[in-house]
């Protein structure tokens, strides 16, 4: 074991390395090269002119508050369904865990389009809140932001699970029992006890579902559509109908930029956390 | 017993099939050490989850200081619990660990200060105040958890095999201090151990649990003296064990017939019973006379073997056949060597008799 230095760990490194650089690095240098290389040289021109127009602002922010309240509903609902999977045992387990995982092999594309069924005037979810009262006329979530962050929610949901039931599973069950005989009762318990230890696995699920949300495409394309523009879409727009490289790859690189900081911010938040425990 | 801190009456538990407790009464005076003592397996800790609340028990009611608190759930009990891997709060420091319980009450931060800096300085660990628990020696967090849970006062503090986890120079240590430190507080407590030295040395009272039961409730020197059952015997302490037979009681005297002649107890069977005699080793004398030494219970056998046990002596004995009988001594009497014919005597009150007749 001790013959094994840095170096030749590091070695086992190495596919993963050349196949990122072809298949990712390069592309990407490219990208931004192109995004600050005009006809007339290195500029920043396209960079001053998308963040000069307001539309383009009100992109940003969509982008960024559809990730928000995407992630927010995966946290909602992956917690306790975290916290489940890591109480439950054997046979069930392996059902949720299956549950969990099995739908991540159906394409997005084909859960969008379930989803625009759901959706739908006479979908299920209308139809439900008609029978229960809550609605007095049948109204369309398809095409709505609403509609878009129940359908990016359900799609990324395994990712927030996953990651807290890694970090909740080897949580010692004992810690509960002792913060209750020291007369903490289960609320202090939640928030003192529970929450923190399970504090990494949420900030990693949050990180990558924020991550996967910023970037999405095909989801917003088939459940909000044109009207509503996000980073993505909006670069898709550039490449593909306008036909204009430099826009296109501007506002990749912007999102990014978006990203690696969110990613950055998340990875000093755990560090953080380890540090102080 | 008005005077009891914890009583708990006709506890019974199953799981699922198996029977975990059938039956347990226990009740424990104030400022009383206690242990249970048993070997692993026979319910101690899921007694000590049921008084906790952590478990409830399927039949029977726990009571503390005379409230019926059966039903209550676990952080309204007021009973301290000091678990067996001590369940340490890795994200805190050992001061935060101190201080969790406080702070789930409606105590000052000044309060909660004064409260954790004089429980650090029971447990001498005020240099380490903050120190993440994660580094500390098994010792260490042995005390992190005492003072964690001494620090919300409870009514009654649990142990659950604290020193299980220490080897055995540290645990001798631990056990002094730990002493110490609770006779300082003066709380009741549980000691749940399945070590008999560690409930001999610490505790006032030892309660032997056997198959979810228990068998004997007494001072240590009566468990070990006066032991109420074959299994209790044979869980505390080393004995030597002769099969024999009853025979007639005269003058309040029964004779029992054994491979070794004739020996005398006191306590009444009827004749023909089945019984073993039962002598704690170190209660028998040797002598190498010629003439028998003037006891009721007198047998001379041969010495096969000497083991030397550093402070001590076991010598073991046989007479025509295969009873090995053990004699612990302090030295070795003048002249005594291997294939010596000994006398061995004891008096009446050290014999112990129990129906049955395995050795
Ligand atoms: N939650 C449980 N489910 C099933 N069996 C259990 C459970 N807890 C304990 N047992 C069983 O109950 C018996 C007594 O356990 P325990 O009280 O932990 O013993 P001890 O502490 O004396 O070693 C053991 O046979 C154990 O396997
Ligand atoms: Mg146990």
């Amino acid at each position: 074991m001790s013959d094994r230095t840095p170096d030749r760990v590091a070695l086992l490194a190495l596919p993963a390395l050349v196949y990122m650089v072809i298949v990712f690095a390069i592309p990407v240098m490219v990208l931004i090269g192109r995004s600050f290389f005009g006809p007339s040289g290195l500029s920043v021109t396209p960079y001053i002119d998308f963040l000069s127009d307001g539309f383009n602002w009100r992109v940003i922010f969509n982008t960024l508050r559809t990730a928000a309240l995407t992630t927010l509903v995966c946290l909602v609902i992956g917690y306790p369904t975290a916290l489940a999977l890591s109480w439950s045992k054997g046979f069930v387990q392996a059902i949720m865990l299956v549950a969990i995982i099995l739908p991540l092999s159906v394409g997005v594309i084909v859960k969008a389009f379930a989803w625009q069924i759901v959706l739908r005037r006479d979908g299920i979810v209308a139809s439900l809140l008609m029978a229960t009262g809550v609605w007095d006329e049948p109204k369309l979530l398809l095409f709505t932001e609403t509609g878009l962050v129940l359908g990016a929610a359900n799609i990324f949901l395994p990712f927030m699970i996953l990651p807290i039931y890694s970090v909740l599973k080897l949580i010692d069950p004992s810690l509960q029992h002792a913060a209750a005989t020291l007369g903490a009762p289960p609320v202090y318990r939640f928030f003192r006890l529970s929450l923190p230890l399970a504090a990494s696995g949420i900030i990693s699920g949050c990180s990558i579902v924020f991550s996967l949300a910023t970037s999405m495409y095909v989801i917003p394309s088939l459940l909000i559509g044109d009207r509503y523009q996000t980073l993505p879409t909006l670069t898709a727009r550039a490449f593909l109908l306008m036909r204009n490289e430099r826009l296109g790859s501007t506002t990749a690189t912007i999102l990014l930029f978006l990203t690696i900081a969110i990613v950055m911010l998340t990875a000093w938040l755990v560090r953080r956390r380890e540090v102080q425990t | 017993m008005q005077n009891s801190v914890l009583e708990v009456a006709g506890a019974e538990k199953a799981f699922g099939s198996t029977t975990v407790l059938s039956g347990v009464d226990l009740a424990v005076e104030n400022g009383e050490f206690i242990s249970l003592l048993g070997p692993s397996g026979c319910g101690k800790t899921t007694l000590l989850r049921i008084v906790a609340g952590l478990l409830s028990a399927d039949r029977g009611t726990v009571k503390l200081s005379g409230a019926d608190i059966t039903g209550l759930p676990t952080h309204m009990r007021g009973v301290g619990v000091v678990f067996q891997n001590y369940a340490l709060f890795p994200h805190l420091t050992v001061a935060q660990n101190v201080a969790f319980g406080l702070k789930a009450q409606q105590i000052s931060a000044g309060d909660i200060r004064a409260t954790v800096a004089k429980y650090l300085d029971l447990v001498q660990l005020t240099s380490m105040a903050d120190r993440p628990i994660r580094g500390l020696s098994g010792g260490q967090q042995q005390r992190v958890a005492v003072a964690r849970a001494l620090a919300v006062s409870p009514k009654l503090l649990l142990l659950d095999e604290p020193f299980s986890a220490l080897d055995r120079k540290l645990r001798e240590l631990m056990q002094i201090e730990l002493k110490r430190i609770l006779r300082e507080v003066g709380i009741t407590t549980v000691l749940v151990t399945h070590d008999q030295e560690e409930a001999l040395v610490m505790s006032d009272r030892i309660a032997v649990m056997n198959k979810g039961a228990i068998e004997q409730f007494a001072a240590p020197g009566l468990i070990y003296q006066k032991p109420a059952s074959r299994f209790v015997l044979d869980f505390v302490g080393h004995s030597t064990r002769i099969a024999g037979t009853t025979a007639k009681t005269t003058d309040g005297l029964l004779a029992i017939e054994t491979a070794f002649g004739t020996l005398h107890a006191q306590s009444g069977y009827i004749p023909g019973s089945p019984v073993t005699v039962a002598i704690r080793p170190e209660r028998i004398s040797m002598s190498m006379a010629q003439e028998t030494p003037p006891s009721v219970n007198v047998l001379s056998a041969r010495l096969t073997d000497i083991i030397f046990q550093g402070s001590k002596y076991h010598l073991l004995f046989e007479n025509q056949g295969d009873s090995h009988l053990l004699v612990e001594a302090g030295r070795i009497p003048e002249g005594m060597a291997v294939g010596a014919n000994v006398h061995l005597h004891w008096s009446l009150e050290d014999t112990l008799v129990f129906p049955g007749a395995q050795e």
